[in-house]
Formats: C-alpha cells, sequence, structure tokens
C-alpha cells in the first residue's frame, strides 16, 4: 500500500478519515434506524490515529517532506497532530454514542461533523502553505459552528454558536488579512518560500511585523488565549458536551499545532524570533495574561461546565509558555527541542486529561438532570463512588496532580523554560502561581463530590449508564495514567516529532 | 508607493463625493410633498399587504444552498473541461473523486429529504 501510494503515503491517515466520513454520512442517509455510527465514527478516527503511526518510522515522513509542490507537509509533527487530533476526536465520538442517545439528541450529524472537522483539523497540522492553512482553518471551524449549534431548541445553544461564528469569522479574515500582507510583502504564499524571502531581506520589514501580528491575533483567537478568549465560555456551556469535549481537544491541538507551524517555520527568521524584541516575548506576555485571566476568571464560576472552560483557557497559557521558552534560547543555540517537545507531550497530556473530567461530567447526569453546577455534584463520591472516580483522575490531572499525566505536562514546560535561563523566570512564577490559583477551583469539584451532601429538597444528578461513556472514560483514564506513571516513551514520541523543527 | 496607488484613492474619493453630493443636492433642492401613499414601503408600485417580517420556509434556505453546491460543481466543471487534453489523466481522476464527493452529498440529500418540497 505505501509503496503503491510512494510519495503520498503521508497522506493516507487524512485521506482515510475523508473517506470515512464520506462513507459514515451514506450509512446515516441510507440506514434508517439503529445505526452505530458513534461506533463507526470511532473505528474510523482511530484507524486515522493508526495508520499515523504506522507511517511514524516510513523514510518519507522522517525525513520532512513537502507535497504538491509546497501545499502540504508530510513530516512527523503533522502525524503526531493527527494521532492528537483523531484520538481526541474518537474519544470525543464515543462521548457522543452514550450522551445524545440518553438526552435524546441522536442524530447522525453530529458524528459527520465531528469526522469532518477532524479532516480539517488534520489538513491544519499539515499545512505549509497559508492558502492550505485558511482552508483547513474554515473546515475545522465550520463543523464546530455546526457541533456548537447542535441542542437546536436550547438558545443558550444558538447563543454561544452565533458568538462563536461571528468572532470566528472576524478572527478569520485577521487571519486572512494577515495571509495577503505576508504574500505582498514577500511575494510568496508557501511557509518555506515566504521564510526564504524573510531571511533574505527582500521582504518590507514593517509589512512583515504587521502580518505576523495579524496572524497570530488570528490563531490566539482559536487556542482561545486571553483577550481572544470571549467567546469561550459561551461556546463551550451551550454546545452539548461532547461537541465541547470535541472543541476543547481537538480544536485547541490542530490551532497549536499550526501556530508552532507558523511560529517557528514562516517567522523563524533571526530577526522576528529575537527572544528579547521578536515574538518570544509577546507570545510570553500572551501566555501570562492568559493564564491569570482563565485561573482567576474559573474560580468565580458555578457553572462546573464553564469552569472547565476558563480551565481550557488556563492550559493554554501553559502552553503557550512552552512555545515562548522553545525560542528564547541563546541566539546560536537554534530552537529547544526540550520546549518543544513539551509542548507537544503537553497537547497530548491535555487531550486525555480533557475527555475524562468532560466524560465524568456527562456520566454523572442523566437525561433531564443534568449535571451543571458544583451543587448538582454534591454527595456524588458517597453515592456513586464509580463515577466520582475518573471525575477525580480527570481534575487531579487538570489540576496537575502526580501521578497524572497533566503533573508532567506542567513540569516538562516549566523546566524547559527554567533552562532558558533567567529572561523567563518570571513567566515560570506567573505559572506556579496561578496554577496554585488553579488548585482552588479544581479541589473545589472534589469537596462537593466528597464533602458535602445535597441540600435537603433539592434535585440531585443522577448518574447515566452507557458502555460508549465508559469506554471513552477507561480509555483516557489508561493514557492519564500511563502518561503521569511511564511518559518516557510519550516524551519521546513528542522528542521525534519536535525534531521536524530541526 | 502613494504614487502608485493615486488612482485607487482617486476613485475611492469620487465614489465616495458622488452619491454625497446627489443626495445633499436632492434633499435641499427637491420640493416635498409627503402624502400617505408615498409613505408606505415601496412594493413594485402594489398595494401593500402586510408586515415585511415575514418568517421564509428554511426549505428555501435548504434549496438555496443545495444550487450553491451544484453551481460551484458547474465552474468547476467549465475551465476543466476547457484544459481537458492539457490536464489529461491526472485531471480526470481528480475531476471523478471531486464528482464522487458531490455524488455522495448528493445522496445524502437526497435521502435526507432536502429535495422535496412538499412533505
Amino acid at each position: 500500500m505505501i509503496e503503491l501510494l510512494g510519495a503520498w503515503a503521508p497522506l493516507l491517515p487524512v485521506l482515510f478519515v475523508a473517506l470515512g466520513g464520506l462513507g459514515l454520512m451514506l450509512v446515516d442517509a441510507l440506514v434508517k434506524d439503529k445505526a452505530e455510527l458513534a461506533m463507526g465514527t470511532f473505528v474510523v478516527l482511530s484507524l486515522g490515529a493508526g495508520l499515523a503511526l504506522g507511517l511514524w518510522n516510513e523514510p518519507v515522513t522522517a525525513a520532512s517532506t513537502e507535497l504538491f509542490g509546497g501545499w502540504v507537509a508530510a513530516d512527523r509533527l503533522s502525524l503526531f497532530l493527527d494521532v492528537a487530533i483523531c484520538g481526541g476526536a474518537a474519544l470525543a465520538a464515543l462521548l457522543g454514542g452514550g450522551y445524545l442517545r440518553e438526552h435524546q439528541l441522536e442524530r447522525g450529524e453530529f458524528y459527520v461533523l465531528v469526522v469532518f472537522s477532524a479532516f480539517g483539523g488534520m489538513m491544519l497540522g499539515r499545512s505549509s502553505d497559508v492558502l492550505t492553512l485558511f482552508v483547513a482553518l474554515e473546515t475545522l471551524s465550520l463543523g464546530v459552528y455546526g457541533l456548537v449549534a447542535f441542542r437546536r431548541t436550547s438558545p443558550r445553544a444558538a447563543e454561544g454558536a452565533l458568538k462563536y461564528f461571528l468572532l470566528g469569522s472576524f478572527a478569520s479574515a485577521i487571519l486572512l488579512y494577515g495571509s495577503a500582507l505576508l504574500y505582498g510583502a514577500t511575494g510568496h504564499t508557501d511557509f518555506v518560500g515566504i521564510a526564504a524571502s524573510i531571511e533574505a531581506g527582500d521582504a518590507e520589514t514593517r509589512l512583515t511585523i504587521l502580518a505576523m501580528a495579524l496572524m497570530v491575533v488570528g490563531l490566539a483567537f482559536k487556542v482561545s488565549a486571553v483577550p481572544f478568549h470571549m467567546w469561550t465560555p459561551d461556546a463551550y456551556e451551550g454546545a452539548v458536551t461532547p461537541a465541547t469535549t470535541f472543541m476543547a481537544v481537538v480544536v485547541k491541538t490542530a490551532a497549536f499545532g499550526v501556530l508552532l507551524r507558523v511560529l517557528f517555520v514562516v517567522f523563524g527568521d533571526d530577526m522576528l524570533s529575537a527572544p528579547s524584541t521578536g515574538w518570544p516575548r509577546v507570545l510570553g506576555a500572551l501566555a501570562a495574561i492568559t493564564m491569570l485571566g482563565g485561573n482567576l476568571a474559573a474560580i468565580v464560576q458555578r457553572n462546573v461546565k464553564r469552569m472547565l472552560a476558563y480551565s481550557s483557557i488556563a492550559h493554554a497559557g501553559y502552553i503557550l509558555v512552552g512555545i515562548a521558552a522553545a525560542a528564547s534560547g541563546p541566539a546560536d543555540a537554534g530552537w529547544s527541542e526540550t520546549a518543544l517537545s513539551s509542548v507537544l507531550y503537553y497537547l497530548l497530556a491535555y487531550t486525555v486529561s480533557n475527555v475524562l473530567a468532560f466524560g465524568s461530567l456527562i456520566l454523572a447526569g442523566s437525561h433531564g438532570k443534568e449535571a451543571v453546577s458544583y451543587e448538582d455534584l454534591a454527595g456524588l463520591g458517597r453515592r456513586h463512588p464509580a463515577v466520582a472516580l475518573p471525575f477525580v483522575l480527570g481534575i487531579l490531572s487538570l489540576m496537575g496532580f502526580p501521578p497524572t499525566a497533566g503533573f508532567f505536562a506542567k513540569y516538562y514546560v516549566l523546566s524547559a523554560a527554567m533552562q532558558m535561563g533567567t529572561g523567563m523566570l518570571w513567566l515560570v512564577l506567573v505559572a506556579v502561581l496561578s496554577s496554585a490559583v488553579g488548585a482552588y477551583y479544581y479541589l473545589r469539584v472534589l469537596v462537593f463530590l466528597f464533602m458535602k451532601q445535597p441540600e435537603p429538597g433539592a434535585v440531585v444528578a443522577v448518574p447515566m449508564r452507557s458502555l460508549y461513556v465508559v469506554s471513552a472514560l477507561v480509555l483516557s483514564g489508561y493514557f492519564v495514567l500511563r502518561m503521569g506513571l511511564a511518559p518516557n516513551a510519550y516524551l519521546e514520541f513528542a522528542l521525534e516529532a519536535a525534531r521536524t523543527f530541526g | 508607493m502613494f504614487e502608485v496607488y493615486f488612482p485607487v484613492f482617486l476613485m475611492l474619493a469620487i465614489a465616495v463625493a458622488v452619491p454625497c453630493l446627489l443626495f445633499t443636492l436632492a434633499s435641499t433642492l427637491g420640493t416635498k410633498n409627503p402624502t400617505p401613499e408615498k409613505m408606505l414601503p415601496y412594493e413594485s408600485g402594489s398595494a401593500s399587504t402586510g408586515a415585511q417580517h415575514l418568517r421564509l420556509s428554511v426549505k428555501f434556505y435548504l434549496t438555496a444552498i443545495l444550487f450553491v453546491v451544484f453551481d460551484i460543481e458547474a465552474v468547476f466543471l467549465y475551465p476543466w473541461a476547457a484544459q481537458f487534453r492539457e490536464l489529461g489523466w491526472a485531471g480526470l481522476v481528480e475531476m471523478v473523486l471531486f464528482l464522487l464527493v458531490l455524488g455522495v452529498t448528493l445522496v445524502y440529500a437526497w435521502k435526507k429529504g432536502a429535495l422535496e418540497w412538499e412533505r
């Protein structure tokens, strides 16, 4: 198969997922009842992740080539992102299988949108031209707008979707404006051509800097960094919880992947990426306000889903610390591979931890009795310990408590930043302080689970029963513990992907 | 830099100035004699039949979207047909794949009942 496709082999995962999506669409249209689309989606996406892993050691991908004359990258970074995106989307589809049936929202569109959005994310991860980037970003986003609005009768869903759609279109336009300026400045649309033109000094510097600012703003919106995060809590709260999970893990992973590529390939020029005067400093500031803003706003939330939305903003801040650190080394040392791999490791750990936390929230509620506020969770640990257990694990991992995936993710990012010397010290301090703040609202979930009892006469959330949700929790829980107890294999995986930027 | 774009700015200035001028002239020089009929919303000359905030059926939207999909298909087909010989087998394969994807969407729209007006 790989010989037959030749140089196109690195596209195998993404082609497979696209075909799988078309197949699922036909199944949804032709099979009237009892179509196990959740299972089908899970199989398609996990096979996509499996194909990406299978291609890992093929010479075509290890060599970091490009296809179609520079439109699409074929390297290990894109395969790494494939694994994270497909894995996250597959787990979100499993959660959907349980949640949608329980809440009587089961419609095939959900799974088809998940697969096609994941396809857009995979293309985004391998885009090496501003046009591919834009089309892939829209493919990813359009599906997600639909997913947010999935609960059609809910005004909150409509509000979240409309906010996300309007602000998202605005961000896309800003990104496109940046790309257009970049093309005007350099005469190229492919990443390598733009970088070569900047390196050679052919580009008008002021235009390039403006273009860079616009593109970073556009992508900062997609990763929901403060101050471009306003849509996040509303969209996360209004969406059905499996769609929220999908947004938190897949959209963020894909956007961070392409942000890495844009910063380190397109704007990797010595002048633009100088630690004191270039984008690392800007990203450092962005990281600081994102961590502080996300964590502080999460404290005052009464709704657990909103709290998790702000927590996802805070996590974007920690990831940005790693990105800023990767370019903050001495001038002649190049990118820090340790910092880059810590960012990628963080994306994996963040994916599984979030699936675990959102999945447990889904499992804790049932039809008409969805778990929404902290009070809904009161005493759940006593009444249903089996439901509380994955919740505890997910929350501890998001908090960064050992021995979970989240602990090592934070540890690697912060130690990579520490290695960069005193210039990054303030950022590490902000990260540690805001994590301490974050512990408050994470622990609050545990307090409600185990130490509180529901008010007499209050409506209590009754856990649902679903093999789908349970299997998603078992899978993500396994990886949370595995990455926390034996992180080396995953770190090595991330390191090999980070060498793409060599 | 500026010299190159001077015609564009001139064009922009004229485009803004002309309508401003015309509206100012019309409002200052024209005579005003409003009657109830004149103040009604214009509906092609026929008498007004009610509020203009009608709820349109979502079916119109579906039809319009389907039209756009197949319209774009034609947009892609024409240049391909004109360059058929130059593009060769690779072009044929790409176009067949594209049509295949569109075919799947057609089957989907059909089976989901998007093509039925009365339901």
